[in-house]
């Protein structure tokens, strides 16, 4: 009976759309990947240069970029944040407890956002690379 | 020995503090930190936390655009974001990214079984790296003007 009661209770407070075991690996590599990167990217934008707040100015900035290994690194950086930040807004959202519509709606709608985001990212990241 | 028994079933019915653990979501929502144990309030940060970086990286997307319109834009910029309030929104944003990060580590640990039965030492133990590092980055960010 008790047990009944129990189940009865996380059902009823329980929105959260079960997670698939490949999503929360997805998340969980992508989040240790940013780890590291996220560690690069603040280190190298605000603790290298003398300047106020660690920042560069645009010759700065462009020579930062155009060096292969930053590059590399912060394309690295923006993908596993976008795969993150989609995965993480999709577990919010699911919370919302959506029917099976709008969850697919939802699905579609963060897939575009994600690929929107990667394509402005690289256009910005490759447009001021070729640049220095 | 039948369920009238059990101990405290006298007050299974009673109105009081509940620390919601292991039962989900409470029905007003994650985000409601009321009557919370460390784990849930943990949690509600985290959602807070990931919401935020989120917004931040498409308002990060939107300032490095002003690169694209050449040096005398992100000059202009640079202006801006010298002063001291956009120095602490830097702050907070290192906050986040410590807190998010961090939880996540922990979340990470105790989900794929490596310390199952640890989550409040390691929340407490990240919480003091992380104050450390967020201390040690306000006092470079707000020292180097």
């Amino acid at each position: 009976m008790a047990t009944v009661r129990i189940r009865e209770a996380v059902r009823r407070r329980s929105p959260r759309a079960p997670r698939s075991a490949g999503e929360w690996r997805t998340m969980t590599l992508t989040g240790l990947g940013l780890l590291v990167l996220v560690t690069v990217h603040m280190i190298a934008n605000h603790f290298v240069v003398r300047s106020i707040g660690g920042l560069r100015d645009y010759q700065q900035v462009l020579a930062y970029i155009a060096n292969p290994a930053i590059f590399t690194i912060e394309s690295l950086f923006l993908l596993f944040v976008t795969v993150h930040a989609m995965l993480g807004l999709r577990g919010v959202l699911l919370d919302l407890d959506p029917g099976p519509r709008l969850r697919r709606w939802i699905d579609r709608g963060l897939a575009v956002l994600g690929l929107a985001t990667l394509a402005y990212g690289y256009f910005l990241i490759g447009t001021l690379a070729s640049r220095a | 020995m039948n369920g009238q028994d059990l101990p405290g079933t006298e007050r299974r019915d009673d109105v009081g503090p509940v620390l919601r653990k292991g039962v989900g979501i409470p029905a007003s929502g994650w985000f409601d930190p009321r009557g919370r144990a460390l784990g849930g309030f943990a949690f509600a940060v985290n959602r807070v936390t990931g919401l935020g970086l989120v917004v931040y990286l498409y308002l990060h997307l939107a300032v490095l655009s002003m690169l694209l319109r050449g040096e005398s834009a992100w000059s202009g910029f640079l202006r801006l974001a010298t002063n001291w309030l956009f120095l602490s929104l830097d702050v907070l944003l290192i906050f986040g990214i410590l807190y998010h990060g961090l939880n996540g580590i922990r979340v990470a640990l105790v989900g794929s079984g490596v310390v199952p039965d640890r989550q409040k030492a390691l929340w407490w133990a990240l919480g003091v790296i992380g104050t450390i590092t967020l201390a040690f980055s306000a006092l470079h960010i707000y020292g180097s003007r």
